[in-house]
């Protein structure tokens, strides 16, 4: 490209430069759209590949619907990294407007001031309050009587299944539905059927070198013994050691090179789903959109009740308002606006897999014929997140620890009650320290 | 012999614009290579001193990452780091990894430097073989580590299957992801040791080894009587730089357990970057990493108390 009118270099270059810093400059200056008052709310959000796609679709549709605000997200790497940042930037006094968390990343956060909690009359005049929520995800929200997550959706853990290779075992109903079981024993046995006719495992289920994978199944399944897991500031993690055995055990069981392949990791068990080798595959309803992409013939639906309570481990994306020392009320104020617009438009939000927590979605008649998304959708009725300490929830270290607590078991039949007692040992000096976000322990809900 | 009183000739324009023109002219020169210094002196002082000592005064203190805290909390830190088995573990992971690694990638690099000097045909396709995976980032290597060690399609499993073994979970069993990092580290850095290797051995004068065979020394003779012992300055340096970059391990053993924190493999600079960024506790990070530079100044030690000792030899 030639420099256009006749400048010399040098005179080209200075323009070029006082040009870009002007440009600079400008980007310091609060976001207003030229000669509107249109406002910018900085948004930020973990989600990336299928998700990022269909959140950005999302962004696009809400900020084309009016002129009052205009979202500006910034996309950072799931996980610790995300929360790392998103706590320095609340600390440095340069928090975004609004953001994306883990729920269960919510109760470690509340304490050290680094979230406002939300107003809920000024909610509730957007339609936005408790009878618009399934109860355990509305509830999810609350640290004592403030609340400071609101729910865009639910991710629960599921069950998908090759309905080709289903049928051929012959373990569909008459709907074309994946055949009802609830016991461990039934649920092995429709396992078995389904091996003979698949070419690969009855089952993919990839949890090697991944904590989440195998803490989202077994708290699920110690969850349908109706039970869950204590953990009392400064006191000593409650849990029913016999109904964890028990889970890993069946767990074990599971990976036996027959239902499933006893060396799986993540990848590899998407891979052999996702390619028709497998008649099922446990995984977060976030790979929805993968399997959809792969063209297999599949539905999914909750995981099976196999110890009595229908229980369905889960997590919930939620907006949440990082601390802002001097809040500007109007923004604020669209930021409001903004969280309820989303939650009404979460329609869209389901084609990648998640169940919206706002009901008026989910019982909307064209969410009925969402399939196979409809055919789980009453997962969100029976929700369990991690227990509440600073230290659990997606992403965080403790998912972590119990993987390499229990690895061992589902790898090589390693002692079950030892890896439970390992794992207690580790928790344990976890709620030793006090939460870093509250050192001396002084906040009150 | 003419002896001229030397004039100096300063050759800035007029007398009256050189700086500092007050001060005397040897003070003058004193301030003038000051002020050359000084950009750096900044960056140093505020990028390598002021953390330091900062660093010391947050490992006294309970300050979280996330503002709250931040109160002085004595020695509290440093007792619960040396209590705590997790750290310990770290530790020793760190040195278990530094002593696995260094005697191959030391070996490894003798062998592959013999080798190409020995003059071995396409020298530089060797050189460039050898030396190319140095060049790629911890992030490309994990993820081509991870591939190939994959327990259902990777590389290394197939290999074993056709040798009809067992195969592995290498990365995520306890038994063998210390190793399968080991291996992966040697393979990507070993061609800066092999570099340093060959031109020490290119630095050995041509006539000695045409000396000794003329005396009937055959190759390995010459090898083991003449480079070998030549190499030792080498040997030394390569050994001190090797001990100091295993000891910093964290980034392709973080990466190639997709940050998954296993007891085997967690290294201390892993342990101090979750102490401080996923569990927020800037104060106990702090400590740990006082710790950790209390072992590196140890070994620092007793390796200049070795290498002193090989010169007095």
């Amino acid at each position: 490209m030639t420099p256009p009118l006749d400048l010399s270099r040098r005179q080209f270059l200075a323009a070029a430069s006082l040009a870009a810093g002007t440009a600079l400059l400008a980007g310091c200056a609060p976001g207003t759209a030229s000669g509107s008052t249109t406002q910018t709310l900085q948004f930020w959000h973990l989600l990336s590949g299928g998700d990022g796609v269909t959140m950005s679709s999302l962004l696009d549709k809400v900020n084309a619907a009016q002129d009052a605000y205009r979202i500006r997200p910034t996309v950072l790497a799931w996980g610790s990294p995300y929360y790392t940042k998103l706590a320095m930037a609340g600390t440095g006094g340069r928090a975004p407007d609004v953001a994306i968390m883990h729920a269960t990343r919510v109760p470690g956060w509340a304490p050290g001031g680094l979230l406002d909690s939300w107003d809920l009359d000024r909610l509730a005049e957007l339609g936005v309050d408790e009878s618009t929520f399934p109860a355990p995800i509305w509830q999810k929200g609350f640290a004592g009587d403030r609340l400071f997550s609101v729910a865009l959706d639910a991710h629960p853990f599921v069950l998908m299944y090759n309905t080709d290779i289903c049928d051929a075992a012959g373990q569909l109903d008459s709907d074309g539905r994946l055949r009802e079981t609830s016991s461990p024993e039934e649920f092995l046995e429709q396992l078995r059927a389904v091996a003979g006719s698949a070419e690969g495992h009855a089952l993919s289920y990839g949890y090697l070198g991944d904590g989440a994978q195998m803490w989202r199944l077994f708290y699920g399944l110690y969850a349908q013994h109706d039970l869950a897991i204590e953990l009392p500031v400064g006191g000593k993690m409650g849990i029913d050691k016999d109904a964890a055995v028990e889970v890993l055990e069946f767990m074990r069981t599971l990976l036996d090179g027959e239902i499933a392949a006893t060396q799986n990791d993540y990848g590899t068990a998407v891979a052999e789903f996702a390619t028709g080798k497998s008649g099922m595959f446990m995984t977060g309803v976030w790979e929805l959109r993968t399997m959809q992409n792969a063209g297999i013939p599949f539905d999914a639906t909750m995981i099976p009740t196999l110890y009595g309570t229908p229980a369905v481990y889960a997590d919930s994306h939620s907006f949440v308002l990082p601390h802002q020392s001097d809040a500007d009320p109007q923004r604020r104020e669209l930021t409001y606006r903004f969280v309820a617009d989303m939650l009404k438009g979460s329609f869209g939000w389901a084609e990648a897999g998640h169940v919206p927590a706002y009901l008026p979605v989910t019982t909307s008649p064209e969410y009925d014929d969402l399939v196979p998304q409809a055919h789980y959708a009453e997962a969100a009725e029976h929700v369990v997140y991690d227990p509440e300490a600073w230290f659990t929830g997606s992403g965080s270290n403790f998912q972590g620890e119990f993987g390499a607590a229990v690895q061992g078991v589902l790898l090589s039949g390693d002692d079950p009650a030892a890896a439970i007692d390992r794992f207690e040992r580790r928790v344990n000096a976890l709620l030793a320290q006090p939460n870093p976000a509250d050192p001396e322990g002084t906040w009150k809900p | 012999m003419t002896t001229t009183a030397s004039t100096r000739v300063i050759v800035t324009g007029r007398r009256d614009d050189t700086p500092f023109r007050h001060a005397g002219p040897r003070r003058r020169e004193e301030l003038i290579s000051w002020a050359f210094l000084a950009p750096f002196l900044i960056a140093f002082a505020l990028f390598l001193v002021w953390p330091i000592l900062h660093g010391i005064y947050l490992s006294f203190t309970d300050q979280s990452l996330t503002g709250a805290g931040g109160g002085f909390v004595g020695f509290a830190n440093y007792a619960e780091a040396l209590g705590d088995p997790v750290m310990w573990q770290s530790l020793w992971n760190t040195v278990w990894f530094t002593v696995l690694s260094t005697v191959p990638l030391v070996l490894v690099a003798l062998l592959m430097a013999a080798l190409v000097d020995r003059g071995l045909p396409g020298q530089w396709l060797w050189r460039l073989s050898f030396f190319m995976p140095y060049l790629l980032a911890s992030t490309v290597i994990s993820q081509i580590w991870v591939w190939i060690f994959n327990p259902q399609i990777g590389a290394a499993n197939n290999i074993l299957k056709a040798l009809g073994l067992e195969p592995i979970a290498w990365l995520q069993n306890p038994d063998t992801n210390m190793m399968a990092i080991v291996i992966a580290t040697v393979w990507w850095t070993v061609g800066f040791n092999f570099l340093l290797y060959l031109a020490a051995m290119q630095n050995i004068p041509q006539q000695q080894y045409e000396a000794a065979s003329l005396d009937g020394a055959g190759p390995w003779r010459q090898f083991w009587s003449i480079t070998l012992p030549q190499l030792a300055p080498a040997t030394v340096l390569i050994l001190i730089l090797q001990v100091l970059a295993s000891l910093k391990l964290f980034d392709q053993a973080y990466q190639m357990l997709g940050g998954v924190a296993s007891d085997t493999t967690r290294s201390i600079v892993q342990y101090i970057y979750e102490a401080g960024f996923v569990s927020y506790r800037f104060g106990y990070s702090a400590a740990i990493s006082y710790v950790f530079f209390a072992l590196i100044v140890i070994v620092g030690v007793v390796q200049a108390v070795a290498t002193r000792r090989k010169k007095e030899l």
